[in-house]
């Protein structure tokens, strides 16, 4: 599902975010990507997305080589990854329902699609009751799920999430990850960024370990150290 | 078809945000297109009430349509071999036809009163020595000659028209290529200002693969509207231009030749037509720049 072989990512003014990093993912694996902060772990999830262009190495994500990928071809990888966020990005003129319907609309999935899937997605994260709010009404773990919601609503074969959980206390968090967890049996890829011990050291997936851009540490059923 | 609603409710949504920035793009596009058509007119005017004089010629010979061919024959020999004589048009009777036809167009009983055969043939003749002596010289030749009904001389008004018209339509045009290009300009900001405020929701399209043509459409629309909007707001005033400031030239007898001063019947509507194209690509074009500069999609 996802392949890097030999990937380095350099930015200006010399800071190597990534140095010949090669990992393979297999689909339906749940990852866990840990290191401290500036090892380059949301670089190689912005690299995934195609946000960020590899220097060197070739980089396969859902069967495609994304290196030389042409710019009008991008999004329709995009339509394959979800992307979740520490700070939710949701907008703030619309409602639950129209977050998450809005991740369909913009990419031009018909409205009966939109008016079956947005209230199944909804029932899915369990904000069925929520959905006429606004995100500044919810609570953040709300809001996170409303973020998922949308990522997920697509239905996409990778699932990338970075700190998640990053401003949820830990029993919010709990609640994510099983969210998490359940996206992930149903099939999906999932590649998470993260500092919470706890959470990754309960699940007790796979764990990949970023240090100043060189994977140390690459374990199928690790824990955050 | 959905897509279509959705394209036009982002773009009015987003005009509608952005109201003021956006009467001030309208606004200059209107000013400067009816500054383009006013000079479009002015030119066209100009060169039909003066057709007749136009690239140096300074005096026309018009033959007898009942001329013999030696006639002409001595005529052309002159003209050939005389070292005054720079250059010259033979208009025959059939093209004169034409050219009277066009030129009284939009009076059809008066093209119908006359037939090519009675048209006067005619020489259109540019002289070396351009100076009013030399012509009215050379046109006092000519106008003994055998066969010759009658020589017409550029006279100093048809040069004076010439002269002001050029001036007027060129200024005209020189002040609509700024405001032109300021009306690009502030289109390109409103749509620029339109995009900063939308931009997390751009960031979210992008993010679930919204594709780059689905982000830049809602822009592109919006400036192409505002070019549109003013090139129509532009049209009343060419037809003020040609009602009452044309007209009252026609209607002056201060001079008899601006009496001519007028455009076809259709040539007003062409010029709207013209500005709604020049309108929507100046739109369509500040858009376009804003969107590939600012839309890094």
């Amino acid at each position: 599902m996802i392949r890097l072989e030999g990937v380095s990512k350099i930015f200006k003014g010399d800071v190597t975010a990534l140095r010949e990093v090669s990992v393979e993912i297999q689909r339906g694996e749940f990852v866990f990507l840990v290191g401290p902060s500036g090892s380059g772990k949301s670089t190689f999830l912005r690299l995934l997305n195609r946000e960020e262009v590899a220097d060197t190495g070739r980089l396969m994500v859902a069967g495609k080589d994304i290196g030389g990928m042409r710019s009008w071809k991008v999004p329709y990888l995009r339509r394959e990854i979800g992307y979740v966020f520490q700070d939710y990005k949701l907008l703030s003129r619309k409602t639950v329902y129209e977050n998450v319907a809005f991740g369909l609309e913009v990419i031009g999935r018909p409205r009966s699609v939109i008016r079956k899937q947005v209230p199944f997605i909804l029932e899915l994260v369990g904000l069925t009751p929520k959905a006429e709010r606004f995100p500044e009404e919810l609570s953040g773990g709300e809001q996170q799920r409303v973020s998922i919601a949308r990522a997920f609503v697509n239905r996409p074969l990778i699932l990338l999430a970075d700190e998640p959980t990053g401003n949820l206390d830990p029993s919010t968090s709990v609640g994510i990850m099983r969210l998490l967890d359940r996206i992930n049996r149903s099939g999906t890829t999932v590649v998470m960024a993260t500092h919470d011990r706890g959470i990754v050291d309960t699940m007790r997936r796979r764990v990949i370990e970023l240090d100043r851009g060189v994977v140390v540490r690459d374990e199928s059923r690790g824990v955050y150290e | 078809m959905y897509r279509l609603w959705y394209y036009l409710r982002e773009t009015i949504l987003s005009i509608w945000r952005n109201l003021s920035l956006t009467l001030a793009a309208i606004l200059t596009v209107a000013v400067s297109l009816a500054l383009v058509g006013a000079s479009m007119m002015i030119r066209e005017g100009a060169e039909r009430a003066t057709a007749q004089f136009q690239e140096g010629v300074e005096f026309i010979v018009f033959m007898n349509p009942d001329a013999d061919a030696d006639q002409d024959a001595a005529i052309r020999h002159v003209l050939d071999s005389s070292p005054a004589i720079e250059g010259y048009t033979y208009i025959d009777k059939a093209a004169a036809y034409d050219e009277f036809e066009t030129l009284f167009s939009d009076k059809p009983e008066l093209v119908e009163s006359v037939t090519p055969d009675v048209m006067p043939p005619s020489y259109r003749i540019v002289p070396s020595d351009r100076s009013a002596p030399n012509v009215s010289e050379l046109a006092d030749q000519f106008s003994a000659q055998p066969g010759v009904r009658e020589v017409a001389t550029a006279t100093e008004a048809i040069r004076q028209i010439d002269d002001f018209s050029q001036r007027v339509s060129q200024a005209l045009l020189i002040a609509a290529v700024v405001l032109v290009a300021v009306s690009a300009l502030l289109i390109l900001n409103t749509v620029f200002t339109a995009i900063g405020a939308r931009r997390q929701e751009i960031e979210v399209m992008k993010l679930v693969g919204a594709s780059n043509w689905f982000i830049r459409i809602p822009f592109m629309l919006e400036g192409t509207i505002h070019g549109l909007i003013g090139a129509a707001m532009a049209i009343p005033a060419l037809f003020v231009v040609d009602n009452e400031v044309m007209a009252f030239f026609q209607e002056s007898d201060a001079v008899p030749l601006f009496r001519g001063f007028a455009v076809p019947d259709g040539f007003v509507w062409d010029t709207s037509i013209w500005l709604l194209i020049l309108g929507g690509a100046v739109g369509m074009i500040g858009s376009a720049i804003a969107v590939t500069r600012y839309l890094d999609v």
